[in-house]
């Protein structure tokens, strides 16, 4: 392999298989020749059934496209054990989400470190209403307004910060509204931290460099994939 | 009556499974039926998450549950005869990783299953844990992590157990969140358990409890 990493070829068939969320904010930068696919963003609370889901749209796509890119992180091991015959299958090898939008696992690694308390919030995961201040409403019309709130700080006790990721992609003004309140309300310190189109910019364009998992045709994703430099036959050559 | 109590707590009646509960320590009943009844309850409950038919407010209400039930019964536990344990078990969510609906859920049913158990809490650093290796000197290790960044802590854990020479001296078992078989090994445990009753098997099995 020479000196320059790969990325998409030249006129090739790409497809993108995204997360809501994560499609948020590759739109704006999606080549208009790429076609994408949008998954739900519920599924990732039960990683196996994720798994299925994704592993289904793989094989819905594998016969157009030479790559697939995956718009997930490893998604609680959702990703691994997936695998696409006849081509290829690029995923950032980033944990989660959260650091497709922080620009890097790095950065994720910063943030997390610096407060491991920190809830996260971006467009998307506003919108899909799917974290516990979205789910506050139905916990108090099942057990009553006190308990609700009993139980909101049981399951929030050892968060200290709401945080808002501006990517820069999107009018930040109502989710900026939303986050500052719901802080307010669960009693957390809200903070407006940068996101980057980085990671995301370079999953479309390359180079799929370590920040990647590039599974070749017919390969498997494993976890340890993502714990490695570079993929292991990626040596042999 | 624990088999009521057994179903009000699995059902979420809060209120009904304290009177009951409350009502049986009053009648006099041996505080280990009732100890019983929670334990019977919360797999009950385990079983629901793990079918989606409750969620975390449920395991949450469950847990507070299991410990108004427990602090109710703790003057009468005490009039009893010397319970004999059968191991320690230090247990700690790590660093970098502040979930704990699981890990409380597992202190517990070490606890009610004859456990002395010493919880760190959550976010707690590998150095933390070898310290009090040292101090508590428990047999059982039990490392707790939901986020898959927990992973990596887990492996440095284990890593400052080794480095500090205690490693021969403890079991050590994680699990939470996507922990598996797989993870287990990244980490160097020795075992996983994929939930709380799997680690109160795991903790017998390496002390030799009945």
């Amino acid at each position: 392999m020479g000196s320059k990493r790969p990325g998409p070829k030249q006129a090739s068939r790409t497809k993108v298989i995204a997360c809501a969320t994560v499609i948020e904010e590759m739109l704006s930068h999606l080549p208009p020749s790429v076609e994408y696919c949008v998954l739900d963003f519920g599924l990732h609370v039960n990683p196996e059934v994720l798994k299925g889901a994704l592993q289904e749209t793989i094989d819905a796509s594998a016969t157009s496209a030479d790559t697939i890119l995956l718009g997930y992180g490893l998604c609680s091991q959702a990703v691994v054990g997936l695998r696409a015959n006849g081509c290829t299958l690029v995923v950032p090898k980033v944990d989660d989400c959260i650091a497709i939008f922080l620009g890097s696992e790095q950065a994720y690694k910063a943030q997390h470190r610096a407060e491991p308390g920190t809830y996260y919030m971006t467009k998307g995961w506003i919108e899909a209403g799917d974290s516990p201040f979205g789910e506050f409403s139905d916990m108090v019309e099942q057990y009553g307004e006190e308990k609700a709130r009993y139980l909101m700080g049981k399951l929030l006790k050892n968060y200290t910060r709401l945080a808002l990721i501006n990517t820069g992609e999107y009018e930040l003004d109502r989710y900026r509204d939303y986050c500052q309140c719901t802080a307010q309300q669960f009693n957390l310190r809200y903070e407006e931290i940068p996101g980057s189109c980085t990671l995301i910019k370079k999953l479309l364009r390359g180079p799929w460099d370590d920040e990647f998992v590039v599974a070749h045709p017919g390969e498997t994703i494993t976890y340890m994939d993502f714990k490695r430099n570079t993929r292991k036959h990626e040596n042999h050559r | 009556m624990s088999k009521k109590l057994v179903n009000a707590i699995a059902d979420m009646k809060e209120e009904e499974a304290l009177n009951i509960a409350k009502k049986m320590v009053e009648d006099g009943s041996d505080p280990t039926a009732i100890v019983d009844a929670a334990r019977e309850a919360m797999d009950i409950v385990g079983q629901r998450y793990e079918k989606g038919e409750y969620f975390l407010p449920e395991l949450m209400l469950a847990g507070e549950m299991m410990a108004q039930i427990t602090e109710m019964i703790k003057p009468e536990l005490a009039k009893m005869p010397e319970v004999k344990r059968f191991g320690k078990v230090l247990i700690g969510t790590v660093e970098g990783d502040i979930h704990d609906i699981g890990k409380n859920i597992v202190t517990f049913m070490l606890d009610v299953n004859g456990f002395e158990v010493l919880d760190l809490g959550v976010d707690v650093p590998p150095q933390k844990f070898v310290e009090t290796i040292k101090k508590f000197k428990p047999q059982v290790i039990a490392l707790s992590g939901f986020l898959t960044l927990a992973f990596d802590a887990m492996k440095e854990t284990v890593g400052a157990i080794e480095a500090a020479g205690l490693r021969d001296d403890v079991q050590i078992m994680v699990g939470g969140g996507q922990v598996n078989e797989e993870i287990s090994k990244y980490a160097g445990a020795d075992a996983y358990g994929k939930d709380a009753m799997a680690g109160v098997t795991l903790a017998k099995k390496w002390t030799g409890a009945k």
